[in-house]
């Protein structure tokens, strides 16, 4: 605020009349300079570093080579053997990202348009309540999970304790369960599961969902509801013909935009996933700054995972403007 | 009557799920023991000493965390007044892009831009550094500020412009007098949210901080090898209590349906 009228002041001596145009450009230039350093650089730096190499015992040096790329695509022994571990984790990266968006979406919608009719005294304590849940970190999001998850506490031991987990293997669907590993011979499991994965960055997306749906559903025009339901139409009805049309692409952008949030999920996975069932931003993580250090083939991992990103954003623009012309 | 009860209900049922983990967290906190439990053993508020006072980690921890989320909030905001006030008073393509540019690293996938920051402040010998920290949360919440001051700026009635200027309102004059005080709940609004997100995240500031200092959520990401903590919970309410504030604030004196894209109040 006291940078523009400050800025002003700079980009305009008395006693000149200068165009408006010319008042501008400082301090745009600034803004841009600035703007464009923080916001894009990091992403250049990526790019350029995903095409160097690793230097045993030394970090890594700039070079011009494809290596990373074709060790993430097809493995680095190609064309001798060909490794898909890397596609296998971008694999489950998209796979985890695309459940658990649609579950949240899924949910979230019914909620949201229950919410929107409320007072709006009523909606804002409900915002509080759900941008409080929302900005509360993934950490821990994943701690409570794990607990109310892991073995020893939480949902387990509740299955023991009522008997509920007697009754499974009494009906023999506790055999199910373990064929869909959510279950050891003694009781259920959670950890590690995907089930427990997929729950968990659901949740860690759902109030997002809610805020993302929330402006459009405020602003859908409830006469139109009163109106079908007077002319006799039952609630499924109304939704189904009145409702949901007017809100198909704000539910596909926000599955969209919680999907490419999701690909980036890291905590969540490394507790809950099991080691063969990572993802691609586990990885970049790994070879970043854990264990396999080795930051170009990172950097290239990064830029697969942001070109995915970039590809279902790039998507749901056409398919916005398609739909709207 | 049954189709009210029964949305009554679903509402209850996703607040009770939705409040689950964190109540098992927030109960987790007064262990007394080492361990969490739930529900806690011999309950205490030992804990909340040790995280506040007696243990200087967590205090040191606490510490960096409020100076990079007041820091990096404060930079968002003056960064963004300017690219929102552009797409404002001028719109056009370029103040679109600007206003683009500053969103992407919020809309992209956060690890790879902590990557590229990593790198980024590699380069320029400032990894590790608490100022690089305080930077790089503030071009990742841009987003935040830049969108609830667009919406401050589009609220202000332009009719209130035009009475000022006729009246011989310098453009300074009208821009302390009109604009500033009307986009101000916004710009405060803004700041809050780059505030709290700051404060809570995790992946960003692992990569920008290269080990070299920790805030809360860093600290507890990296006792998560030794087995969770009552102390870990306390850290957790603590954030919990802070956001519940702080939109509570924002709720309280801003009007938080309009903020989250609602139609405006009608008097």
């Amino acid at each position: 605020m006291s940078v523009i009228s400050d800025l002003d002041a700079v980009a305009q001596p008395p006693n000149t009349t200068r165009s408006e145009a010319r008042k501008w450009a400082n301090p745009q230039v600034l803004i841009w300079a600035v703007v464009l350093f923080l916001c894009l650089t990091p992403f250049i730096l990526i790019f350029a570093v995903s095409f160097g190499h690793k230097v045993e015992g030394a970090g890594w040096v700039w070079g011009f080579s494809f290596a990373n790329y074709q060790r993430v695509f097809v493995g680095a022994e190609w064309p001798d053997q060909v490794t898909w571990l890397y596609l296998q984790r971008l694999y489950y990266s998209l796979y985890y990202a695309v459940i658990a968006a649609v579950l949240a979406v899924v949910t979230a919608f019914p909620f949201t348009y229950l919410m929107t009719g409320l007072s709006r005294r009523a909606q804002s304590a409900w915002l509080v309540f759900l941008l409080s849940s929302l900005s509360l970190s993934e950490v821990f999001i994943v701690m409570g999970w794990d607990v109310l998850l892991s073995n020893r506490s939480g949902l387990p031991m509740v299955f023991k304790e009522t008997g509920l987990t007697d009754w499974l293997k009494a009906v023999g669907w506790f055999d199910v369960l373990r064929e869909w590993g959510l279950a050891n011979p003694r009781n259920v499991k959670f950890k590690t599961s995907v089930l427990a994965t997929v729950l968990t960055m659901s949740y860690l997306v759902w109030p997002y969902a809610v805020i993302l749906l929330y402006p459009p559903l405020s602003r859908l025009d409830r006469s139109m509801v009163e109106a079908a339901h007077t002319m006799g139409a039952g609630p499924w009805t109304v939704m189904r013909t009145v409702v949901l049309p007017a809100m198909r692409l704000p539910l596909v952008g926000t599955i969209l935009l919680l999907f490419v949030f999701l690909l980036g999920v890291y905590v969540a996975v490394t507790v809950f996933a099991e080691p063969a069932k990572q993802t691609m931003s586990v990885s970049v993580y790994g070879a970043v700054r854990g264990n396999t250090l080795n930051a170009p083939f990172g950097a290239a991992q990064a830029i697969v995972l942001l070109v995915t990103a970039a590809i279902f954003l790039v998507l749901g623009q056409w398919m916005n403007r398609r739909t709207a012309s | 009557m049954i189709l009210r009860s029964l949305s009554n209900l679903f509402l209850a049922l996703s607040a009770i799920l939705l409040a689950l983990p964190i109540v098992v967290v927030c109960g987790a906190a007064l262990n007394s023991g080492r361990t969490m439990f739930f529900p806690p053993k011999e309950p205490t508020l030992s804990r909340f000493y040790e995280f506040f006072i007696a243990e200087p980690i967590w205090v040191t921890a606490l510490g960096n965390s409020i100076l990079i989320a007041f820091g990096s909030a404060a930079l968002a905001v003056l960064l963004a007044w300017p690219v929102a006030y552009g797409l404002w008073a001028k719109g056009g393509r370029a103040s679109q892009v600007l206003a683009g540019l500053g969103s992407m690293p919020f809309a992209l996938p956060p690890i790879v831009f902590g990557v590229g920051l990593g790198f980024l402040w590699t380069f320029l010998g400032a990894l590790g550094a608490v100022w690089a920290g305080i930077i790089s949360h503030a071009t990742l919440f841009l987003a935040l500020p830049i969108v609830t001051i667009s919406i401050g700026l589009q609220s202000i009635d332009r009719s209130h412009l035009d009475a000022a200027a006729t009246m011989g309102a310098t453009s300074s004059v009208i821009f302390r007098t009109v604009i500033l005080p009307q986009t101000m709940p916004y710009t405060i609004s803004g700041f809050f949210f780059a505030l709290v997100l700051s404060f809570n995240e995790f992946i960003v500031m692992f990569f920008v901080s290269a080990s070299a200092y920790s805030t809360v959520t860093l600290q507890i990401f990296n006792s998560l090898r030794n087995g969770y903590t009552p102390t870990m919970a306390v850290a957790a309410i603590t954030f919990i209590v802070v956001s519940l504030m702080v939109f509570s604030a924002v709720a309280r004196w801003g009007d938080l349906p309009r903020l989250m894209g609602a139609e405006p109040a009608k008097p």
